[in-house]
């Protein structure tokens, strides 16, 4: 318990420091409009986040396809719920960007169109739980779905960009496969993905508790 | 070894007689490709769209037409077991991945029937000019084939669920959307003779069929067996 | 400047705001699984 109050008091003080240098040490970005940049610093990690998530409640899918523990399905769905969230915010963030750069919300440039489609994965799987009653077919079947879901994701997320020319700017994952950016945004970045992986995990680990009780809770009535 | 073959073909033309007999998904999925059709050659025709865009627009149509006319009826074959009750039966009388290629098999013909019709009609009433028509032919069975094998799947999985027909939809889309971007790009590459463009689509979607194809055998049997 | 450092400010705010929230959250669940 100790250690776990020491990491969660650690993230406050991590992000802080994230966020103030986000806005006070990182310098302004060359060729953007404003300090609109700054955003990267929070739209990138939750997008990683959002994939992160996906690849979570994936690998517990299988591992509840092989083992057949109910809590692995707990873990699938409780990720995929954050994995939703984070890729509305990743969105989101995209999306205020893009009307500050480019002047419109959404233009269905490449990547948008990858993050739209990931809404749309976790949009099925929750519409496919919730269309099946019975606790173990659910499971399994949302299991199966999630498996499938994340094959078409290292299509979406990284052939389709890279086919079609893209608004996005292309700071670090580019053709030369060299790193563009500032080494001072860099750091900051790095560390808000570490930070925002860290808010990801206590929240899923919250979430993963939460539904713990609740089946126990369950299991005793019956 | 020929055993699984007969039982393949027994399951595969179980499927096709039935549908025969009923017709129920070659109508729903051929009136939905021709009304569209009708709807899309009437309201834009063949000189509404300027010549630059036209590779690229008439493609994608097509390709939407295809995937929403899938959308109609390819799930029919493995709902149509659980109406009928017939699905337990199957169970114990086949092996899982029989079923699976049988019905798979089923899909395939369904999407060849729909392609052969649609594509000709939409190529003479939309003006569609095709500089590669080998080319052309290959994104669309290539495509067909990871559309079908997609579906197969999906369609075993909300066969056993609530609102079956919107899941199946809802369930298939996103997995088929990377699909629709690289068959869409194939065909306007072919259409304009572009082989470049034609082999790096059919690479993606070759790649695609194949995973799709290989989760399959592994899935499957899982949902089947639930 | 004036404006970077308001949102800084306001952006610190949220942050904590929604740290003590979850931490609220965190602590309730202990207390219901012991």
């Amino acid at each position: 318990m100790r250690l776990n109050d020491a990491l969660k008091w650690g993230l406050l003080v991590w992000m802080a420091v994230v966020i103030w240098a986000a806005f006070q040490w990182a310098p302004s970005a060359v060729g953007f409009q404003g300090e609109s940049a700054r955003i990267v610093f929070f739209h990138v990690p939750t997008a990683w986040v959002a994939t992160l998530a996906f690849l979570v409640s994936c690998v517990a899918s299988i591992l509840y396809l092989w083992r057949r523990d109910p809590m692995n399905d707990v873990r699938a769905a409780s990720s995929a719920a954050l994995g939703l969230l984070f890729a509305l915010l990743a969105t989101v963030t995209g999306s205020i960007f893009a009307r500050i750069m480019w002047g419109s919300y959404w233009n269905w440039d490449p990547r948008e169109t990858s993050i739209t489609f990931l809404l749309l994965i976790y949009a099925a799987y929750f519409a496919l739980r919730a269309a099946v009653a019975d606790p173990e077919r659910r499971a399994t079947l949302a299991a199966v779905y999630a498996i499938l879901a994340f094959v078409t994701v290292p299509f979406l997320v990284f052939v389709v960009p890279r086919i079609w020319w893209s608004l996005h700017p292309d700071t670090i994952i580019n053709k030369q496969g060299t790193i563009k950016m500032d080494s001072r945004m860099f750091q900051v970045l790095m560390g808000s993905l570490i930070g925002f992986t860290g808010l990801f995990v206590w929240l899923y680990t919250i979430e993963c508790r939460i539904e713990r009780i609740r089946q126990r809770r369950q299991q005793e009535l019956l | 070894m020929s055993n699984w073959l007969a039982e393949l073909t027994a399951v595969f033309v179980k499927d096709l007689r039935a549908e025969f007999r009923t017709k129920v998904s070659l109508n729903a999925v051929g009136l939905f490709a021709l009304t569209t059709l009708a709807a899309v050659s009437y309201t834009i025709g063949p000189y509404r769209i300027a010549e630059a865009d036209r590779p690229f627009l008439l493609g994608a149509l097509l390709w939407i037409v295809i995937f929403f006319a899938s959308m109609a009826g390819l799930d029919r074959s493995f709902v149509k077991e659980e109406e009928t009750h017939t699905a337990a039966l199957l169970r114990l009388a086949a092996h899982p991945l029989v079923v699976w290629a049988g019905k798979l098999l089923f899909n395939l013909v369904l999407l060849i029937v729909l392609m052969a019709i649609l594509v000709p009609l939409y190529c003479v009433l939309m003006g569609y000019r095709v500089e590669s028509p080998w080319w052309f032919l290959a994104v669309l069975a290539t495509g067909g084939y990871t559309l079908a094998v997609t579906t197969t799947m999906v369609a075993a999985i909300i066969a056993r669920a609530m609102s079956r027909g919107a899941l199946f939809s809802v369930l298939s889309l996103p997995l088929l959307l990377p699909l629709l971007i690289f068959v869409i790009q194939g065909t306007t590459a072919a259409s304009q003779g572009e082989v470049d463009g034609v082999l790096s689509t059919l690479r993606a979607v070759i790649s695609l069929g194949g995973i799709m194809t290989v989760l399959s055998v592994f899935l499957f049997p899982v949902v089947w067996n639930d | 400047m004036n404006d970077l450092m308001g949102i800084t400010l306001v952006t610190l705010i949220i942050w904590v705001g929604l740290f003590a929230y979850v931490y609220r959250v965190d602590r309730k669940v202990r207390r219901l699984e012991d």
